[in-house]
């Protein structure tokens, strides 16, 4: 316990106000396994307090209602299905009381000294008996190894910035008191330099040359360093100008180029000014800060992944994206994806994101011409080779990867009904070393990207089922008119053959409305518009309801009756002359299970109307009204027909016929 | 004067693979008072207006076997063509996926023959 409490001590983090990075953790938690709660809970003697929390109100619990001090003892997860099942909570006064929680699952926090000092916690207030899922407890570990990551990044970046402070009372000290601090940066990782104004001569300090990659030596101009700076940073360091003025940033972050890569570098600095107040000297520090720039960068692209995927429908975009994030938060010099030919064992390279003076790969490309990592892709397995010289999938035929500017190489396959049919790459042109982090990253993104695309792919599906089933439906309609029209065409009387024709059509759209919208709804509004456009009367009725949406059943049903009712209008009622109207008027009654759809059809100058003595099968259907239990009310009255129609909206709304 | 020469009917070329669904549309097309012409598919249409020139209006499915759909034939009647008139009809729910060429109509299946009737006449008055 002491061990964990040190830990704590060492990291300074209890109590520390929320930060961005752990809520974003958080938040994935409870995404990936579908869980109202998630916490990053340390555990103190006699408490734990939240890191960060969703779901859950109390910043802290006492230790006795602690459920992840049991996970302190084991590596791995701690996955308690029924928490009321279980001896070592069944007590809990979380569980037996509000807010009566059910399920937990906790990856534990693990330090670099392998100190146990909380855990990445999801919490459901329903039991789970088959706990969570492989890719969940697999996604719960990686974020878990996040958590500790972003911890030991800001113990680092707060040992910089107490330097760093340090750093900048130079000025104001000694010359001599200045060297001994100095002598402790270098030894901390941290670069110092002094470039004179007058001359933009800089010099560095051999950890400054070390971290920017340059041999050691007493002086380098300072704008042969500052070439080193990337083209999209290009601005943020000082130059000849903006010292000479001392108009330069004080602070920044910026990126160079090295030969192994792109490297972060955080700079500090303070002008050293003669008795005038010129700006003589400019003297600072630089530190590598990649490590802590990469761990927040791909934090913030798995977050970045779950809302980009969540917008986009098309396979092709989300491949995109997901090179374009996996780039950035790898500084990769090539992503992008390409469309396989698995028989051919050959992929379309698509127009990629490369870095600059990176060629491109756009084109037909044979996998087997670069080695035999196609083998693990056709199984749905990623492939990660840091060095395609060493990999023994790859090592025979570097030197066509090394042609098109491939060191690194990162392949996800995307499947397509368990054929191999996508593959998203990163490329970089320099050897990369990747942490374990790095690689459960990709691992996670993959996992994701795949998940993702399967559900666009099933959504896809059935898309196409459905258009091809409503297809069918109207050529068999279209049929059945033609056989109608073969059959009824010695009728002597048109009228009744078009009254069935027309009725069919009615029917039709009523489809076709239901189609559009996937088989399952549609507005109540278009279901009125599409009917009464089609009879080309819709300019002459007034129509005003809430929005309201029925299913199939209530659709094909309104849509028949109102069909009736307009046709009707147009034969004898209000539409029959110049200046009448129709209004069409509708709302829901009450509320839940017993809420009633109202539906009103009020004529007005039109003829005087009585009721017909014939009942036609218009008239029927209409003294049907809409499905199942409700109720109908026609009124021949001296301004006009007034039809009132209700019935249970959930009826109206059921989804099946 | 003296000589009355019977006007000659218009003539619409229906194109459809269906039996039943051509049938009915060359009723439709004679009874309002137009000369029916019929192609199994867009390859027999192609002929039949190479080799007639008195073709007015093109009356055509989309979903047809052979080497061309509908659409193709309407696209290539408009480009040689030119003064001919164009009627689509399809099963398909008309999407944004499909392109009309210039100066044709659509109209869903199952159709309503009095709307088709009226365009059939609309587009014979333009001549």
């Amino acid at each position: 316990m002491l061990d964990r409490l040190e830990a704590l001590a060492a990291y300074d983090i209890l109590n520390s106000p929320a930060e961005a990075e752990f809520d974003g953790i958080v938040q994935i938690a409870t995404a990936l396994c579908k869980t109202p709660v998630a916490l990053i809970s340390l555990v103190e003697a006699d408490r734990q307090w939240f890191k960060a929390r969703v779901g859950f109100e109390a910043c802290e619990t006492p230790i006795s209602q602690s459920v992840c001090r049991h996970a302190l003892s084991g590596t791995d997860l701690l996955v308690i299905p029924d928490l009321t099942a279980d001896p070592r909570t069944r007590d809990n006064t979380l569980v037996t009381e509000e807010p009566h929680i059910r399920f937990y699952a906790g990856a534990p926090l693990i330090t670099p000294d392998n100190v146990i000092i909380g855990s990445l916690c999801v919490i459901d207030t329903v039991p789970r008996p088959q706990g969570l899922e492989p890719e969940q407890r697999e996604g719960l570990r990686a974020l878990a190894a996040q958590v500790i990551v972003l911890f030991e990044a800001r113990k680092l970046s707060q040992r910089k910035d107490d330097l760093f402070r340090r750093q900048k009372s130079l000025t104001a000290n000694m010359r001599a008191s200045a060297n001994e601090t100095l002598a402790a940066q270098e030894a901390g990782g941290i670069g110092t330099f002094e470039v004179d104004i007058a001359s933009g001569i800089l010099k560095p300090s051999p950890t400054f040359c070390r971290i920017f990659h340059v041999p050691v030596a007493a002086s380098y101009p300072a704008a042969m360093l500052e070439a080193k700076i990337v083209s999209g940073d290009q601005g943020a360091q000082s130059n000849d100008s903006s010292r000479a003025d001392a108009s330069a940033a004080l602070e920044v972050e910026y990126r160079i180029q090295t030969d192994l890569g792109i490297r972060w570098i955080s700079r500090t600095a303070s002008f050293v000014r003669d008795e005038a107040g010129r700006p003589v000297k400019m003297i600072g520090a630089v530190k590598d800060i990649t490590i802590i720039k990469r761990a927040a960068a791909r934090v913030q692209a798995l977050l970045d992944l779950g809302d980009r995927l969540s917008h986009l429908t098309d396979t092709e975009s989300m491949a995109m994206a997901a090179a374009d994030l996996m780039a950035k938060a790898l500084d990769a010099t090539r992503a992008g994806f390409g469309i396989v030919n698995m028989a051919e064992e050959t992929v379309v390279m698509q127009p990629e994101w490369t870095a600059p003076g990176v060629s491109s790969v756009v084109g037909l490309h044979h996998f087997r011409d670069y080695g035999s990592f196609i083998n693990d892709l056709k199984i749905g397995n990623p492939v990660v080779i840091p060095d395609v010289t060493q990999d023994p999938r790859t090592s025979a035929n570097a030197q066509a990867l090394l042609d098109i500017d491939i060191r690194v190489l990162v392949n996800v396959p995307i499947m397509d009904q368990g054929r191999f049919s996508l593959v998203v790459f990163v490329h970089h042109n320099h050897p990369y070393a990747w942490s374990g982090e790095e690689l459960a990253f990709l691992r996670s993104f993959g996992d994701r990207i795949q998940s993702a695309i399967a559900r666009v792919h099933a959504e896809a599906e059935q898309q196409v089922l459905q258009r091809e089933l409503g297809h069918r439906l109207k050529n068999t309609l279209a049929m059945v008119q033609a056989i109608a029209a073969q059959t009824l065409r010695p009728v002597k009387e048109r009228e009744h053959v078009h009254a069935f024709e027309r009725r069919l059509h009615a029917l039709s759209s009523a489809h076709e409305i239901l189609l559009e919208r996937n088989w399952s709804s549609a507005p109540v509004v278009n279901v009125i518009d599409r009917t009464l456009d089609r009879l080309a009367v819709r300019d002459r009725v007034d129509v005003d309801g809430s929005p309201v949406t029925f299913g199939p059943k209530g659709t094909l049903s309104l849509s028949l009756v109102l069909h009736e009712l307009a046709t009707n209008a147009v034969k004898y009622g209000s539409l029959s002359g110049l200046n009448g109207r129709v209004a069409i008027g509708w709302h829901v009654e009450g509320r839940g299970d017993q809420a009633v759809f109202r539906f009103t059809w009020k004529e007005s100058n039109g003829p005087l109307v009585a009721e017909p003595e014939n009942k036609g099968f218009g008239s029927k259907l209409i003294r049907m009204g809409l499905a199942g239990t409700g109720g109908v009310d026609v009124r021949y009255e001296p301004s006009g027909l007034i039809v009132e129609m209700w019935a249970l909206l959930s009826q109206l709304q059921q989804a099946d016929f | 004067m003296g000589s009355s020469k019977t006007p000659t009917k218009p003539a619409v070329l229906v194109v459809e693979d269906e039996p039943l669904l051509l049938m009915m549309a060359l009723d439709l097309v004679e009874d309002a008072g137009f000369e029916p012409v019929e192609a199994r598919n867009a390859d027999e249409a192609l002929e039949i207006l190479q080799t007639r020139k008195d073709i007015r209006i093109v009356f055509t499915d989309i979903d047809m076997p052979g080497t061309m759909n509908g659409m193709r034939l309407a696209a290539m009647v408009r480009d040689r063509w030119p003064p001919i008139e164009i009627i689509i009809v399809s099963g398909h729910v008309k999407g944004g996926d499909v392109t009309l060429p210039p100066r044709s109509v659509f109209y869903s299946k199952p159709y309503d023959t009095s709307q088709i009737t009226a365009q059939l006449h609309r587009m014979a008055a333009l001549h």
